[in-house]
């Protein structure tokens, strides 16, 4: 029997493996479909269309909708208040909606959204990003008013306002925190006034670099355009002192022993500079702030702690110093000039142990030698007749530039450290793809990000240097140079801590930033946590050079500030875009943890927005409604006819705010059914599955007969 | 021995059973899925020919008509192309659903007026329209529109932008690209024509022979 039942099994054995063949055939169409969703052609190459966007014009009249601003900071240690109020006054005949683009400090958190109508408040929500575009357009379109607040970028935020009547004044109050920098016991709040236009690479789509661009002034509409004025209530917890506003003109005021007001000196200044106001602590310079806050049940903790400066620098090692400057045409005026002083400045300091290459890029880019050369007076000599030679003008193409710095021919060679020091003002539209090539090939680079002219993009200068393990600043003009660069290139030398760990001993924290940075001389560990309880001490362990370096801070010294959850909150969204660059995570989960953190904090982010809307209606269904972008000003020390060439004079004839052919963007839909190929897939599986029966009855038939 | 039968018995319905019922459910899949793909061009001839009917009956009526009694979209215009020999309904809304029915209106103003529908149905003659093609926009009040192929771009889908104040009226009709492809991909392709005003521009047989 036994010998029977063999043959048996071996003659039913082409069945399975029938099966499995014809499984395969239908998975493979199954799979085939499913990855097939991008097309094998390089979209690129094809070309991005015949319309591409070219920038919203340059408005020369001045706009119907006029627009002033007042910011009122309060500062409180080490954590600034900002209350931004934008009043817009319609001063024409047509009932109108204005659009307004402007800056927030890159480590901001808006949480609160007041429209003002008369005698009337309206308060605003926090709502998913589609929601509340939603609602807004809605009551726009019923008559009523309403005020949106969303953000382009984590520091580029839109007011958008609806249904203001002639001759009527509607204000909008938002509210912010932002922490403020120490960096070498000098405390440091830097209030961006206006967003420097940027430029838009070919892989932005439409519709974002709508959202990040509004149409330029005229240089003959200064001054009269988007007045600012500003009042800094200064309440450090310590005596002030050196208090300096490097761009403006300051008046103080003593209120008390430890707390000051500082006002514009010329009351209200136009919008087209960074405000920054420095301040030292009389006595010794502090070196931990502890902050804590009580909401919901969870207690948070802002922690900055600053490392011992060393008694004696230790000397460095030999550097390999790629330096890389931006001569696009934004850089052009005093920010060209001020980056080539910049960048001759750091020249002069390599030594001749060091190694160093330059590249420059606007939409092109040129490196100066093919791979580091040794800094001999010669090859000194050359790079600085190189940079000399500069001239601003171009686009923006930074990517190709920082993948050429990053190309690193001796990655393993660890007596010298290599160094990226980027020169730029960082007005560009793709950051993401910047933080990715870092992510993803930053290797033993670091890098070091120096801020130039009277705008740079702060968030850029920020994040790159942070995922390039380094530092950054800001020159903001010529006269800023020596004493920047001197303190960048300095601190640069060599981190003075690293492999910094923090551990707490009865509480457990969910701290952030996630990933410890290394620190740079005079800069604090700023740490961020959110826990149960706030008990118990802190350890902050590292090593300075190579010997153990340890801090604890007892944790119930922390003083109160209602700014810390949201902090922790914004902070930790820094986190989720940071692996999102990093590709550890996807963008639909990064998407949804950020709107998460947004609803949960109530504060604006990429994905969720604060909507006000008066349930009163105001417009009638007869009067019809005109839509105002606001220009913005141009930056100060930007060179208008660099920027815009010979094209700035055509516009500027036409003296029209919306220029003739501006263009819309339109996401296109999803136009294609692909029936054919859920035909041709089933045509197959029928196909397989007949031929499997009559297999299968045909081996019947030759059994029976057996 | 008995247990040796048994076992042999079973192995035998196993090994037939199983197959018949795997190969039967093939037999099934494939027919439902041909099934799904079937109802697709299906639904777009069928409810053309109601929104025809719907559309003739708006314009004489001069109200109107819901194809369907449960359409949540109306008819707003005909398109045709007379060398080709297309003629299409076209719906309000640029929603997913609508476009299985016919092309779907994405914007129409004055100067501007864009499109889209499915390249494997409604705008599957999109790859036959040529240079300097006709094109007639009939809308439901009744005006008719003649627009010339001018040009046509391929772009990504949220690459694409529109002049908003064209100095001539301009449409434009979109759909998914390559043409033959069956995977859905990011690029789309765009015609588009201009509007044609003069009785001698239209005129039949004067620069183009149909």
């Amino acid at each position: 029997m036994p010998v029977t039942l063999l043959p048996h099994r071996s003659r039913s054995r082409p069945l399975p493996g029938l099966f499995l063949i014809l499984g395969l055939v239908a998975l493979t169409f199954f799979t085939d479909r499913l990855t097939a969703s991008e097309p094998a052609a390089d979209p690129d190459a094809i070309g991005s269309g015949t319309l591409m966007l070219q920038g919203k014009g340059v408005a020369t009249a001045m706009p119907a909708m006029r627009l002033g601003t007042d910011m009122d900071v309060t500062v409180t240690g080490q954590i600034a208040r900002v209350r931004v109020t934008q009043a817009f006054r319609n001063t024409g005949t047509q009932w109108m909606e204005a659009t307004y683009l402007y800056p927030l400090p890159e480590e901001g958190a808006v949480d609160s959204l007041k429209m003002v109508v008369g005698q009337r408040v309206i308060i605003g929500h926090i709502k998913r990003r589609e929601e509340a575009r939603h609602l807004y357009e809605k009551a726009r379109d019923e008559g009523k008013k309403a005020g949106l607040v969303g953000s382009e970028r984590p520091n580029l935020f839109r007011n958008s306002i609806a249904n203001v009547g002639p001759n009527e004044t509607v204000m909008i109050s938002i509210e912010y925190q932002t922490p403020v920098r120490l960096l070498g016991g000098e405390f440091a709040l830097r209030l961006p006034l206006v967003v420097g236009p940027r430029y838009v690479t070919a892989s932005t789509p439409v519709a974002d670099a709508q959202a990040i661009t509004a149409p330029l002034a005229h240089p003959a509409l200064k001054k009269k355009l988007n007045p600012v004025s500003i009042t800094v209530h200064l309440a450090p917890g310590f005596v002030p002192a050196n208090l300096i506003s490097p761009y403006h003109r300051i008046a103080v005021e003593a209120e008390g022993d430890q707390a000051r007001t500082i006002r514009l000196a010329e009351g209200e200044v136009p919008a087209d500079r960074d405000f920054e106001l420095r301040w030292r602590s009389a006595s010794a310079d502090p070196t931990v702030g502890l902050f804590r806050q009580q909401l919901d049940g969870d207690a948070y903790l802002m922690a900055s702690i600053t490392p011992p400066a060393l008694e004696r620098a230790p000397a460095s090692p030999p550097r390999e110093m790629v330096f890389v400057i931006d001569n696009s045409g934004s850089m052009g005026g005093s920010s060209m000039d001020a980056a080539k002083q910049s960048l001759l400045y750091a020249l002069g300091t390599l030594r001749p142990q060091d190694r160093f290459n330059i590249i420059r890029f606007d939409d092109s880019m040129t490196r100066l030698f093919d791979d580091g050369v040794p800094a001999t007076a010669e090859q000194i000599a050359l790079a600085k007749r190189f940079t000399e030679g500069l001239e601003a003008g171009g686009g923006t193409e930074m990517l190709p530039a920082l993948q050429s710095a990053l190309m690193d021919h001796h990655p393993d060679d660890t007596g010298r450290v290599r160094q990226i020091l980027f020169l730029t003002d960082g007005d560009i539209s793709n950051e993401k793809d910047m933080m990715a090539a870092i992510a993803a090939k930053a290797g033993r680079s670091r890098i070091f990000m120096i801020g130039i002219g009277s705008t740079p993009n702060q968030y850029l200068m920020r994040r790159m240097a942070e995922a390039g393990r380094g530092s950054f600043a800001n020159v903001g003009s010529g006269d800023e140079v020596a004493v920047k660069m001197t303190a960048l290139l300095d601190r640069l030398a060599a981190p003075v801590v690293h492999d910094l760990r923090v551990s707490a001993d009865r509480a457990s924290l969910d701290l952030t930033p996630r990933q410890l940075p290394d620190l740079y001389a005079g800069e604090p560990l700023v740490l961020l946590g959110k826990g149960k309880a706030l008990s118990g001490t802190l350890t902050v362990s590292g090593m300075i050079g190579d010997r153990p370096w340890t801090r604890k801070v007892d944790l119930s010294d922390a003083t109160e500030s209602p700014a810390v959850a949201r902090l922790w909150a914004s902070r930790r969204i820094a986190d989720v875009e940071a692996a999102r660059s990093a590709g550890e995570t996807d963008d639909a989960t990064a998407d949804e943890a950020v709107a998460q953190l947004g609803l949960a904090y109530g504060i604006v982010t990429t994905q969720t927005s604060l909507v006000a809307i008066d349930e009163t209606p105001a417009r009638t269904d007869g009067a019809t409604l005109t839509r105002e972008e606001l220009p913005l000003l141009l930056p100060a020390g930007w060179d208008f006819d660099v920027l815009f060439g010979g094209q700035a004079a055509g516009t500027a004839r036409t003296g029209d705010m919306q220029p003739a052919d501006q263009a819309e963007a339109m996401d296109l839909p999803q136009t294609a059914t692909g029936y054919m190929a859920l035909v041709v897939q089933g045509a197959v599986l029928l196909l397989a599955g007949l031929a499997g029966l009559a297999l299968l009855c045909r081996e019947q038939r030759k059994e029976l007969r057996a | 021995m008995t247990a040796l039968l048994f076992a042999r018995s079973e192995r035998r319905v196993f090994g037939r059973v199983l197959p018949t019922l795997v190969l039967s459910a093939l037999c099934l899949m494939g027919g439902a899925l041909i099934l799904l793909g079937a109802v697709v061009p299906a639904k777009a001839v069928v409810a053309q020919i109601l929104l025809n009917r719907a559309f003739d009956q708006s314009l004489a009526e001069h109200r109107p008509v819901k194809p369907w009694p449960w359409a949540d979209t109306a008819p707003v215009a005909r398109i045709s192309v007379a060398r080709l020999g297309v003629s299409e309904i076209v719906l309000s809304g640029g929603t997913g659903q609508a476009m299985a029915f016919g092309p779907t209106l994405l914007a129409g103003r004055p100067q501007i007026v864009l499109m889209a529908a499915h390249r494997d149905t409604h705008f599957a003659f999109l790859k036959d329209v040529q240079r300097g093609d006709l094109i007639e926009i009939q809308s439901v009040r009744g005006e008719i529109k003649r627009y010339r192929m001018t040009e046509s771009q391929i772009v990504q889908w949220d690459r694409f932008a529109y002049p908003g104040n064209p100095a001539r009226p301009l449409l434009g009709l979109s759909t998914c690209y390559p043409f033959g492809a069956t995977a859905h991909g990011r690029l789309r392709y765009v015609a588009w024509a201009e509007e044609v005003s003069s009785p001698m521009e239209t005129a039949p047989g004067r620069q183009y022979d149909w």
